[in-house]
C-alpha cells in the first residue's frame, strides 16, 4: 500500500491537483462523489472518510451511523475532462462500516463476495460489455415531447465530420487515458446511438469500468454540447440501448468453457452454466433490467430477447453462444442480452454469475437450443418448445424475483430487501401516471 | 528371575541392558560378535533394528563387514545410524558405496560450503536424470552426516540450532543445485531468485519437512516481462521434478510454493514488482506474518535480497492495522485448528503446548514489539525469544524455560522424522515404538516416562504463554519482586491493543488498581491476572468486563472463599470472566449480588432453582417478617435478582437450555406476584369474601419469557359487593404495583392487554368479565385470551375464570366476518404500532416475519380449531404450533421456518438485553453490539454481518409463510 499511496501523495504535488473525488457506487448503480482536498488525502487512506449513510440510496435503512470510504490509491486517475485549470483526480473507494467490515450495502462488496465464492471453485469470472447509448441533442425534449437525436444514421455508418464520430474519437481517447482499453466503437441501428465494447477484464474491473465509462461519456458529450443518455428505451421506434455481455469462466489459465470436440466447443461446465443463468433468468430479471422503461426495451422487439432460450449465433435467444473461432480457444464464451446500459453492473454481475454457478453446482441439464428466430415463432410453438417469456414488466419482475432465494442469498438480506422497496416504490409512481398514450386513444373515444 | 542372582550376568541379560527387545533372536544373530563388538549396540536407539540392518548389509558385502567389525568407532557409527534410522539404513542399503566414507572419523556438522562444494563435485559432467539422481544421493548423504553428528552429540539439545541450521543449508544448495541442472537441461540463464518461506526462512528446517518457497524472476534486459515469467516457471517447474519427480532414487521433500501470492491458483513465479504489487495492494493480514521469516534461501541472492528488503517494511506496517487483532486470533485459532480427533492427544506440533504454540506466541510478541522496536525483528524462534528477552520484553527464567521446551519438542520431532525419514508431528502411540524414542531422545529412560516428560513440557507451554505475554503486562503498574524487567507503560499498552482491549489505558489502570498493595488479594490477583487477562481477551467486551472484575473484587475483599476460587477454581475464574466481558446485564446483578460469584464454582449452583422451592423461601420470610413485611419486601426482590442473576449467567455459560429459559423467567415472575400478592393481600382490608386473582397473559401466559420482558397481567375479584370488591381489588393492586417496584431490577406489571385496553378499568369482577365478553364478541379478546393462564390469587377464581376464558377463546364458531376482522386488525396493527422510522425488517416484535407474525398466525388457527381439536387449546406458542402441523395446517417445513424465525426473534431479543442492560425491540446497527449479541448467541467472534443475514432471511422466509396462510383463504 505504502509505495502506491506514497505515489498518489506525490502526483497530487507535483501535478497541482486541486481536488480527489472519492467514487463509490449505491445500490441502484449511480456513481457517487465525494469530493476532498489534497490535505485530507493521506488521512483518507489511513482512517478513511467517514460519510453519512443516510444520505446515500440504499444505505439509507441499513446505517443510522457512519460509514467509511476507504480509497484504493491503485484506481487513481488525474480525471481528463477536467483540464489542466484546475486538477482533478479520483480513486474507487470501498464501502466499510466504522469497524471495518466490508459494507453489506457496498455492492462492489457484493461482486467482490460472489467472486470469491466463484474463486472457491476454482474459477475466475471475465467479462466484456457492449456498451449501447444515445447521443442526443440535449436531455430537453421537442414540442412532442421526444427526445432530438444528435444525427440519424444507421449501424456502422459512417458520419462524416458527424458529432458522433468525432464524439466516439474523443471518448476512446478519454477512456485510454484513464487506463480503460476499447475494443470497438461504432454506431448503432437508431439515430444518434453508439455502441463502444470495453476489452475482456475479470467482473470486478469490467464492473468498475463501466461505472467510469458512463461518467466519461457523460462528460464528454458535455464537453461537446450534446448529451449522452443510458436509458433502455428513450424512443419507441429505434431499438433500445442493451449491454450484451460476454462471458467466460477460467480455471487458472485455461477458459473453463472450452472442450474440444464437443458440440459448438462447449464444455460441460459451460453448458451447466448456460442452463443455470436460463433457469434463473426472470428471478434476475429486475436488476438486469431495473427500471420500468427497461421493460420497453424488452418487449420492443427488434434484437431485444424476450424469450428465456438459447441458441448458437441465433441474435434472438436470450443466450446466445457466438461462433467459435478455432484459433482461439480461449475465446469460448457466451453472450448474455437482456441486460440493459442502466443496469448496476456490480449486482447484474453478480446475479449471473451466481445463477450460473447454481447451474454448475446442481448441474442442471441444458434444454435444446432455439434454432429459429424466436420472435417469428407463435405463442403456442414457442409454449410447445418451452420459451418462457422473460417477465413483462418490472411489477412482474419484482415479484418473481421476491420469492428468489438465489437473489437473496447472492445480494445479501439487505440489499434483496432495498432492491425490493426501491422497485416497487418506482412502480407505484409508474402505474399512478397518466400517459399520452391514454390521452391519445382514450380521451376523445370515451 | 530373583534380585540376588542379578550379580551374575547371563548373555540374554546383558543384551537386554544393551536395549535389545527381542532377546533370543538378538543372542542368536550376535553370536559371532566379540563383547567389545556386542556392547556397540548399546547407543542405538533401535538396537533390534540396528542389528537387523546391520546384518543384512555385511551379508550383501563381505568385504565391508570385515573392515568395520574391526573398526570399533567405525562399527559405532554405523549402529548409530542404523539403530535410529530405518531410512537411512535402506538408502544405505541400495548404495552400499556410500557407508565407509560416511561413518569413518569423528562425526562433524557439515558447514554449508562444504556441502556445495560436494554437490558441485559429484554433479560435475553429469545431466538429466543421472544428475538429478546425483543429486538425491549428495543430499541424504549429507542428511546422514547431519544425522549422525546429532545422533553422537553427548548434549543434542543444544544442537537444535546448529543442526536446524545445517538442514536448511543443506536444502537451500540443493535447490541452487536443481537450477543449475535445470539451466543447463532448458539452456536458460534467468535470473530466478528462490525465497525461503516459514522454516526454511528462519533457517529452522527438520529432518523433513516441506519446503516453503516463493519463487522470483527479473527479466533481462530487453526481455517483456512476459517471456521471464514464462522461461521461469519451467524452470521452477523442472526444478520441482528433480526434487521429488520419480526416479530411481526416491524424492527427497515436497517443495512447496502455496505461500506465494494468491496461493494456488497465482501465477508459480513473479517479477519483483509483481510480487510487491501484490503485496501493497492485496495481501491479507497472515500472508505478512507468512513474510516475517522470509529470506533468499537459492537462486539470484541480489534478486532474493532486494525482494526480502522491499516487503520487510510492509510486515511492519501490516500490525499496526486495523485488521490486526483480527489477524492475531487467525494466527491464534490456526494453534488449535485442523487437528483430527484422532491425532489430539498425540500431536507434537499443533494444539496447546504444542511446537506451533510457541512459534504463535513468538510471533506476536515480535509484531507487537518490533512496529517500535527493529532489534526483536529476527527470524527464526529461537533468536526472536533471546532477542525479546535481551530487551526487554520478556523474563528471563520464563525465556529459558521457554527456550528449552522448544528445543526438547524439537528433539522429539527430529528423532520421529529421522526414523523413517518420513514427515510426522505425532508422538507414537505403542509401548515399544515410544521405549525406541526415550533412547534416542535421551530426555527418558523409558515411555511412561517419556510420555510424561512430554505432558509436563506441554503444559508448560501453555502456561508459560501466559506468563510471557500477559504477566509482564504487570510489570508495568506494579512492581514484581519476582520479575527482573519492567514493560514501560507503552509497551504493555501495545499489547493490551493487540489483543483487543478497546482503551488500553483504562484497562491498565485496572491492572494498577487490582494488583497494587501488599494485601492478599493483590498478591493473589497479581498471579491470576495474567490468565484472566486472556480470558477477558476472548470476550467481546473485555474493557467492561475487566472494569466490573475490579469493582467486584474491591467490594468482595478479603472474602476468604472468593479469593480460594479465584486462585484454586479456573474453571469458575474462566466462566466469571466469561460471562463479565460478555454481558452487562449479568455484570450489574453481579455487582450487587457479589456473593453470587461463589455459584460459578458449581454446575448444580447454576440450575434454575424449582418453583415450589422458591416459593417455602419467600413464604417463611413473610412469615417471619409478618410484623414488618417492609422487611420480607426487601429480601423478597433480592431473591428475584438473585434467581434472574442464576438464570443468566447458566443462559450464557450455555448450561441453560433455551427451551427452558422461558419457563424458568415465567416462575420467577409467578413467584414474585404470588409472593408481594400475599403480602398486599395481607395488608389491604377487604371484605372476608373477596377473592382476588391475577392471571397471565401474552408471553407471561405462555411461559415464553425473555430477559427484560414485561409481565402481561389482568387482574380479577369476585366479591358480593361489587362497588366495596371493586375499591378492594383497586387497592391490592396498587399496593402490588409498589411492592413490585425494583430500580435496580425494574419489573412492569403491563394491563394493556385487558378489555377495551387504556380504557378499560384496572380490574375487573368475574361477573364483570362475563358480562363483557357475551356483551362484545370481539374477536381480538378471544385471541388475547388465548394465553391467559392464572398465575396467583384465589385457585378458585382463577379455574372459575378460566374456564370462563375457554368459552370465549375457543369459540364453537368463528364466522367468516370474524375472520376478516382478525385479518383486518393484524394489517392495521402493522402499520399503526410500528415505531415512526423503524425499520420493519429489524423490528423483532412487529417486523416483517417476526414475533407478532407468527403468534398472530398461530393464534387464529388456535381460534378456529381449539373447539374440536385439544391439541390447540395450550398458551404455549410452539406447541399450538406443533398441533397445527399435527393437524395438516402448514407443512413440516413451513413449521420449522416459522419455529425458526420465532427463536431467533426471541433469542435476540433477549440477548440483545443481555449483552447491554438495555431491552429494545430493535436489532442494533452498531457493528460492535450486533458482534457481542451474536456471540452471546453462539456464532464465532467477527459476526455481526452473518447475524444480520441470518435474522433477516429468517423473518423474510417466515412471512412469506404467514402471508400465505394468515391472509388467504385455505380452501380445505
Amino acid at each position: 500500500m505504502d509505495k502506491q499511496r506514497d505515489f498518489v501523495l506525490r502526483t497530487i504535488e507535483e501535478r497541482g491537483v486541486k481536488f480527489v473525488r472519492l467514487w463509490f457506487t449505491d445500490v441502484i448503480g449511480t456513481l457517487k462523489s465525494v469530493a476532498i482536498a489534497p490535505a485530507e488525502v493521506e488521512g483518507a487512506f489511513a482512517e478513511g472518510v467517514g460519510v453519512d449513510g443516510s444520505a446515500i440510496e440504499g444505505l439509507t435503512r441499513l446505517f443510522e451511523a457512519d460509514v467509511l470510504l476507504n480509497p484504493d490509491p491503485a484506481t487513481f486517475q488525474i480525471l481528463p475532462w477536467r483540464g489542466e485549470v484546475d486538477p482533478t483526480a479520483r480513486m474507487f473507494c470501498d464501502v466499510s462500516t466504522p469497524d471495518g467490515q466490508p459494507a453489506v450495502a457496498d455492492p462492489r462488496n457484493v461482486l467482490k463476495r460472489t467472486l470469491a465464492k466463484a474463486a472457491d471453485k476454482g474459477f475466475t469470472f471475465y467479462t466484456h460489455p457492449e456498451i449501447e447509448f444515445y447521443l442526443l441533442k440535449s436531455s430537453k425534449l421537442d414540442k412532442s415531447g421526444r427526445p432530438v437525436p444528435v444525427d440519424s444514421a444507421g449501424y456502422f455508418d459512417n458520419v462524416p465530420g458527424g458529432t458522433a464520430h468525432d464524439f466516439r474519437r474523443r471518448s476512446v481517447r478519454m477512456l485510454e487515458d484513464i487506463g480503460i482499453s476499447v475494443e470497438y466503437s461504432h454506431h448503432e441501428g437508431g439515430p444518434g446511438q453508439n455502441e463502444i465494447d470495453l476489452r475482456y477484464a475479470d467482473g470486478l474491473t469490467t464492473a468498475d469500468n463501466i461505472m467510469t465509462f458512463r461518467t466519461v461519456v457523460k462528460e464528454v458529450a458535455i464537453e461537446q454540447g450534446v448529451y449522452a443518455t443510458f436509458m433502455p428505451k428513450p424512443f419507441s421506434e429505434h431499438p433500445g440501448s442493451g449491454m450484451h455481455t460476454h462471458m467466460s469462466l477460467f480455471e487458472g489459465d485455461t477458459n473453463a468453457f472450452f472442450e474440444a470436440g464437443a458440440k459448438y466447443q462447449l464444455s460441460k461446465v459451460g453448458r451447466n452454466f448456460i442452463a443455470g443463468l436460463l433457469r434463473h433468468a426472470p428471478e434476475i430479471t429486475a436488476v438486469t433490467n431495473q427500471y420500468v422503461n427497461s421493460y420497453k426495451r424488452l418487449w420492443g422487439g427488434g434484437e431485444a430477447p424476450s424469450f428465456v432460450c438459447w441458441g448458437h449465433n441465433n441474435r434472438s435467444a436470450l443466450i446466445r453462444v457466438p461462433l467459435y473461432k478455432p484459433s482461439k480457444p480461449q475465446s469460448s464464451r457466451i453472450e448474455y442480452r437482456s441486460i440493459d446500459s442502466a443496469a448496476n453492473p456490480y449486482l447484474a454481475y453478480s446475479l449471473i454469475l451466481a445463477a450460473g454457478l447454481k447451474g454448475i453446482e446442481e448441474g442442471y441439464e441444458l434444454p435444446p437450443e432455439a434454432e429459429d428466430n424466436v420472435w417469428n415463432l407463435t405463442d403456442s410453438e414457442r409454449k410447445a418448445l418451452g420459451f418462457h417469456p422473460l417477465p413483462a414488466s418490472l411489477d412482474h419482475a419484482t415479484s418473481i424475483m421476491e420469492s428468489s432465494e438465489l437473489v437473496a442469498e447472492t445480494l445479501g438480506e439487505q440489499v434483496f430487501n432495498y432492491v425490493l422497496l426501491n422497485k416497487r416504490r418506482e412502480w407505484n409512481a409508474y402505474r399512478s401516471q397518466v400517459t399520452p398514450f391514454e390521452l391519445q386513444n382514450n380521451l376523445e373515444v370515451l | 528371575m530373583s534380585g540376588s542372582t542379578s550379580r551374575t550376568q547371563t548373555p540374554l541379560t546383558a543384551l537386554a541392558r544393551l536395549g535389545f527387545a527381542n532377546l533370543e533372536i538378538a543372542a542368536k544373530q550376535t553370536a559371532a560378535f566379540t563383547p567389545e563388538q556386542r556392547d556397540v549396540f548399546g547407543v542405538a536407539a533401535d538396537p533390534d533394528q540396528a542389528l537387523k540392518y546391520l546384518n543384512q548389509l555385511f551379508e550383501r558385502d563381505a568385504g565391508l563387514a570385515d573392515s568395520i567389525r574391526t573398526d570399533l568407532p567405525c562399527l559405532k557409527n554405523l549402529v548409530r545410524l542404523l539403530g535410529a534410522s530405518s531410512g537411512i539404513a535402506e538408502f544405505l542399503r541400495r548404495r552400499l558405496e556410500e557407508v565407509s566414507r560416511l561413518i569413518s572419523g569423528e562425526p562433524v556438522l557439515p558447514n554449508e560450503h562444504r556441502i556445495r562444494q560436494e554437490f558441485a563435485r559429484d554433479l560435475r559432467g553429469l545431466n538429466g536424470d543421472e544428475a538429478a539422481v546425483s543429486l538425491r544421493i549428495v543430499y541424504r548423504r549429507i542428511l546422514s552426516e547431519i544425522a549422525l553428528f546429532d545422533l553422537s552429540h553427548p548434549e543434542p539439545l543444544s544442537q537444535i540450532e546448529p543442526i536446524t541450521a545445517s538442514l536448511s543449508d543443506l536444502a537451500g544448495a540443493t535447490i541452487d543445485a536443481a537450477i543449475g541442472i535445470a539451466k543447463s537441461e532448458l539452456g536458460s540463464d534467468a535470473k530466478l531468485a528462490v525465497i525461503g518461506m516459514g522454516k526454511a526462512g528462519a533457517r529452522e528446517l527438520n529432518y523433513l519437512s516441506d519446503v516453503d518457497v516463493i519463487y522470483v524472476v527479473e527479466p533481462r534486459e530487453e526481455e517483456s516481462p512476459e517471456h521471464a515469467v514464462r522461461e521461469a516457471s519451467e524452470l521452477a517447474r523442472r526444478i520441482v521434478s528433480i526434487i521429488s519427480g520419480p526416479l530411481p532414487e526416491p524424492a527427497l521433500w515436497e517443495l512447496d510454493a502455496n505461500l506465494r501470492p494468491e496461493g494456488k491458483s497465482g501465477a508459480l513465479v513473479r517479477t519483483l514488482e509483481s510480487h510487491l504489487n501484490y503485496y501493497e495492494k492485496w495481501a491479507k493480514g497472515w500472508e505478512f506474518q507468512a513474510l516475517l521469516k522470509a529470506r533468499p534461501l537459492a537462486g539470484d541472492f541480489d534478486l532474493g535480497t532486494r525482494f526480502v528488503n522491499g516487503v520487510a517494511p510492509l510486515v511492519w506496517a501490516s500490525a499496526s492495522g486495523s485488521s490486526f487483532v483480527e489477524s492475531v486470533q487467525r494466527m491464534r485459532e490456526r494453534v488449535t485448528a485442523h487437528i483430527p480427533a484422532s491425532e489430539k492427544d498425540v500431536q507434537i506440533k499443533l494444539g496447546e503446548g504444542g511446537l506451533r504454540d510457541i512459534e504463535f506466541t513468538t510471533q506476536l510478541l515480535q509484531l507487537v514489539h518490533g512496529q517500535t522496536d527493529e532489534r526483536v525483528r529476527v527470524r527464526g524462534t529461537l533468536p526472536a525469544l533471546r532477542a525479546l528477552c535481551e530487551f526487554g520484553y520478556i523474563g528471563r527464567g520464563e525465556t529459558a524455560a521457554f527456550i528449552k521446551d522448544y528445543e526438547s519438542l524439537r528433539l522429539l520431532e527430529h528423532r520421529l522424522q529421522l526414523s523413517k525419514l518420513k514427515r510426522t508431528h505425532l508422538m507414537p502411540r505403542q509401548e515399544p515404538e515410544l521405549r525406541v524414542l526415550a533412547r534416542a531422545t535421551g530426555l527418558a529412560n523409558s515411555a511412561i516416562e517419556l510420555r510424561n516428560t512430554w505432558l509436563e513440557i506441554k503444559a508448560e507451554v501453555h502456561s508459560l504463554h501466559e506468563r510471557l505475554f500477559y504477566r509482564p503486562l504487570l510489570s508495568a503498574v506494579a512492581s514484581l519482586p519476582e520479575e527482573n524487567f519492567a514493560l514501560t507503560s507503552e509497551q504493555a499498552q501495545a499489547r493490551l491493543a493487540a489483543i483487543g482491549f478497546k482503551d488500553p489505558a483504562g484497562a491498565l489502570r485496572h491492572i494498577a488498581a487490582l494488583t497494587e498493595g501488599l494485601s492478599r488479594r493483590a498478591t493473589i490477583q497479581r498471579n491470576l491476572l495474567p490468565v484472566l487477562l486472556q480470558w477477558f481477551a476472548e470476550g467481546a467486551d473485555p474493557d467492561h468486563g475487566l472494569l466490573v472484575f475490579r469493582r467486584l473484587s474491591e467490594s468482595l475483599g478479603e472474602s476468604h472463599w472468593y479469593l480460594r476460587m479465584l486462585r484454586d477454581s479456573s474453571g469458575a475464574a474462566h466462566r466469571l470472566t466469561t460471562v463479565l466481558a460478555s454481558s452487562r446485564f449479568v455484570g450489574d446483578l453481579f455487582e450487587r449480588t457479589p456473593e453470587a460469584v461463589a455459584w460459578l464454582e458449581n454446575d448444580s449452583d447454576l440450575e434454575p432453582r424449582p418453583l415450589s422451592q422458591l416459593l417455602e423461601e419467600t413464604e417463611s420470610l413473610i412469615s417471619r417478617y409478618s410484623t414488618e413485611p417492609e422487611n420480607a419486601v426487601i429480601a423478597i426482590r433480592q431473591i428475584r435478582r438473585r434467581e434472574v442473576l442464576r438464570l443468566a449467567t447458566a443462559s450464557i455459560l450455555g448450561l441453560l437450555e433455551i427451551s427452558h429459559q422461558g419457563k424458568a423467567l415465567a416462575d420467577l415472575d409467578t413467584l414474585f406476584i404470588q409472593s408481594m400478592l400475599s403480602i398486599a393481600l395481607a395488608s389491604e382490608a377487604h371484605p372476608s369474601d373477596f377473592e382476588f386473582a391475577v392471571i397471565a397473559m401474552g408471553r407471561f401466559g405462555g411461559a415464553e419469557l425473555g430477559f427484560g420482558s414485561d409481565a402481561d397481567v389482568l387482574y380479577v375479584y369476585r366479591a358480593n359487593d361489587a362497588e366495596q370488591g371493586q375499591a378492594s381489588a383497586e387497592a391490592v393492586i396498587s399496593r402490588l404495583n409498589q411492592l413490585v417496584e425494583d430500580f435496580q431490577l425494574p419489573f412492569d406489571l403491563d394491563i394493556n392487554l385487558r378489555p377495551e385496553g387504556k380504557n378499560g378499568p384496572v380490574a375487573r369482577s368475574l361477573d364483570s368479565y362475563r358480562a363483557y365478553y357475551s356483551r362484545w364478541s370481539l374477536t381480538w379478546e378471544a385471541q388475547a385470551l388465548l394465553r391467559a393462564k392464572g398465575v396467583a390469587g384465589s385457585k378458585q377464581l382463577i379455574e372459575d375464570f378460566e374456564s370462563l376464558a375457554d368459552e370465549v377463546r375457543y369459540p364453537k364458531n368463528l364466522s367468516n366476518s370474524d375472520i376478516r376482522e382478525i385479518r383486518r386488525i393484524k394489517a392495521r396493527v402493522e402499520s399503526e404500532r410500528l415505531p415512526k422510522g423503524a425499520d420493519p425488517s429489524r423490528h423483532l416484535k412487529l417486523g416483517r416475519g417476526s414475533l407478532s407474525d407468527i403468534e398472530w398466525l398461530v393464534q387464529l388457527f388456535q381460534l378456529q380449531h381449539a373447539v374440536t381439536n385439544e391439541h390447540f387449546r395450550t398458551t404455549s406458542t410452539l406447541e399450538a404450533l406443533a398441533a397445527a402441523t399435527g393437524a395438516g395446517l402448514v407443512s413440516t417445513t413451513e413449521a420449522n421456518i416459522l419455529r425458526g424465525a420465532w427463536m431467533m426473534a426471541s433469542r435476540c431479543r433477549s440477548a440483545m438485553t443481555l449483552w447491554n442492560s438495555k431491552t429494545s425491540d430493535v436489532l442494533p446497527t452498531d457493528r460492535a453490539e450486533l458482534d457481542g449479541i451474536a456471540r452471546l448467541l453462539g456464532y464465532p467472534n467477527h459476526s455481526a454481518t452473518k447475524l444480520e443475514d441470518d435474522y433477516l432471511r429468517a423473518t423474510r422466509r417466515a412471512r412469506a409463510v404467514f402471508e400465505r396462510h394468515f391472509f388467504e383463504d385455505q380452501t380445505p
